[in-house]
């Protein structure tokens, strides 16, 4: 409750600065105060299971990989509810992570630490957050939203703000928007110690175009930055030394990244589509990734269809990987996730929409399988279903 | 440590050049257009469940506008 009323808080002063500008926005906007009416429902379920090695993890001997074993269980509650010119998002996701969790160091660390391993603990993690747009006129929207996340060690906050506006009859639509996280947490020393807090800020901003490019294809390309200040590392992830010990991940305190995408969808002439999406992203610690990911949708009757998808992720690691690090104070990481890997992504989905009659539009459900591979050998199985409703 | 932005800067100028010189699509013509599995976002929960995943598993994140970083634990 305390969340919601912090998000909620958020959106509105933010809301507030926006209309102030404008009188008769503000006028127009609370006025009349026209009902809300709940347009949609939908939740959604997650299963990951994760199996792999990561010089990063103590689960495992001291100097080699250790064990990166995790399952989390997701629960996702969109509602979306219409307000005249407003448009109501209120998006709660619920993790519970059996690993991955510093929970697992919050004991007795004279005993031993592990980090990344054993799912002997469990951490749940929540979100709140609530988007606001106001539909200007059929051309104009603009958007608010305020969020807040809490881990038992962890607690976020997120502001943001965007527009979009469509040109040429709607063959084109600018949008661009910005946001601005601020992350609260307790620091560790690797034997599992809390030593304080730390704090990072993530500010982000996005510009993207979508363009209609004939009857049958559509093309959006969009561009992001993104600055990050402050403790960038968990604090817990370790890092083999050449002096036989483990020492702690040492990572700059600032990163800048810049990410470029495009996307085209082609409908098909037998009642199916393919989407290409392509991703490339840099930043100064020296990460270089390409990421293509192909989806072949196809309608077996009207209200259902099934997709198959494809994604390969090709990265260069970060300039101070390492396995075994000098012990000279310098920038170092065991972390797998910044290392050097092809990764690999396959999955079926299907979707099925019920016509209904009534108050009751249409109910929605579908099922999705996905399999994770990496060159580093972490493995990842994904399942998840989804059942929604329509007023 | 370097930043090679070139690549990415010169293709988004190639890409916004290559749609502006688009045929304009009539609304009567955009039947295809309208079926949902032509939208590049169907599921904003399923988005979320793809984005969470790969961020917190892969160093290069972003672009698709949403944060590429912080919100959560797993960095």
């Amino acid at each position: 409750m305390k969340s919601f009323l912090v998000a909620a808080l958020a959106s509105s002063i933010l809301f507030d600065g926006l209309a102030g500008a404008d009188e008769g926005l503000a006028t127009d906007l609370f006025a009349d105060a026209p009902p809300i009416r709940i347009e949609s429902v939908r939740a959604r379920y997650t299963h990951y299971d994760q199996t792999g090695l990561g010089y990063q993890s103590q689960a495992g001997p001291t100097m080699g990989p250790g064990l990166e074993n995790a399952t989390v269980e997701q629960a996702q509650l969109e509602v979306v509810a219409k307000q005249g010119k407003l448009t109501h998002r209120l998006w709660v996701p619920l993790d519970v992570i059996t690993a991955a969790s510093p929970d697992a160091i919050d004991g007795d660390f004279r005993i031993g630490v592990d980090t990344v391993s054993q799912a002997s603990r469990v951490n749940e993690a929540g979100s709140i957050e609530l988007q606001t747009t106001y539909q200007a006129d059929s051309r104009t929207a603009a958007f608010v939203r305020a969020g807040f996340h809490i881990e038992e060690m962890f607690r976020s906050w997120v502001v943001g703000a965007g527009f979009s506006r469509s040109f040429a009859d709607d063959n084109a639509v600018f949008a661009a928007s910005v946001n601005q996280v601020y992350d609260w947490f307790d620091t560790f020393l690797i034997d599992g110690e809390r030593v304080g807090h730390g704090d990072r800020s993530t500010t982000n901003a996005n510009i993207g175009l979508t363009q209609l490019l004939s009857p049958t294809t559509i093309a959006h390309v969009n561009y992001g930055v993104t600055l990050q200040l402050g403790e960038l590392s968990n604090t817990y992830n370790s890092v083999p030394l050449v002096t036989g010990v483990r020492g702690a991940e040492l990572l700059p305190h600032l990163r800048q990244r810049h990410a470029l995408v495009a996307r085209l969808a082609q409908w098909l002439p037998w009642n199916g589509a393919i989407h290409l999406f392509y991703r490339f992203y840099a930043d100064d610690w020296g990460v270089l990734a390409h990421t293509v990911e192909t989806e072949l949708y196809q309608r077996l009757a009207p209200t259902v269809y099934v997709r198959l998808n494809y994604r390969v992720h090709v990265q260069r690691a970060v300039d101070f990987y390492t396995t075994l690090a000098p012990d000279d104070g310098s920038f170092r990481t065991g972390d797998s996730d910044l290392s050097a890997f092809v990764a690999q992504t396959v999955g079926a989905k299907l979707s099925i929409d019920f016509p209904s009659r009534g108050r009751l539009r249409d109910a929605h459900f579908d099922v999705a399988a996905e399999r994770y591979f990496r060159s580093n050998g972490l493995r990842a199985s994904i399942a998840s279903c989804a059942v929604g409703f329509r007023f | 440590m370097r930043l090679p932005v070139r690549l990415p800067v010169r293709l988004l100028i190639g890409l916004l050049l290559f749609g502006s010189g688009c045929a304009i699509v009539p609304q009567n013509r955009r039947m295809h257009l309208a079926d949902p599995i032509m939208s590049f976002e169907e599921d904003p929960t399923e988005t979320h469940r793809k984005q969470k995943f790969y961020t917190s598993r892969e160093a290069a994140a972003g672009g698709d506008g949403a944060v590429a970083g912080g919100g959560c634990a797993c960095q």
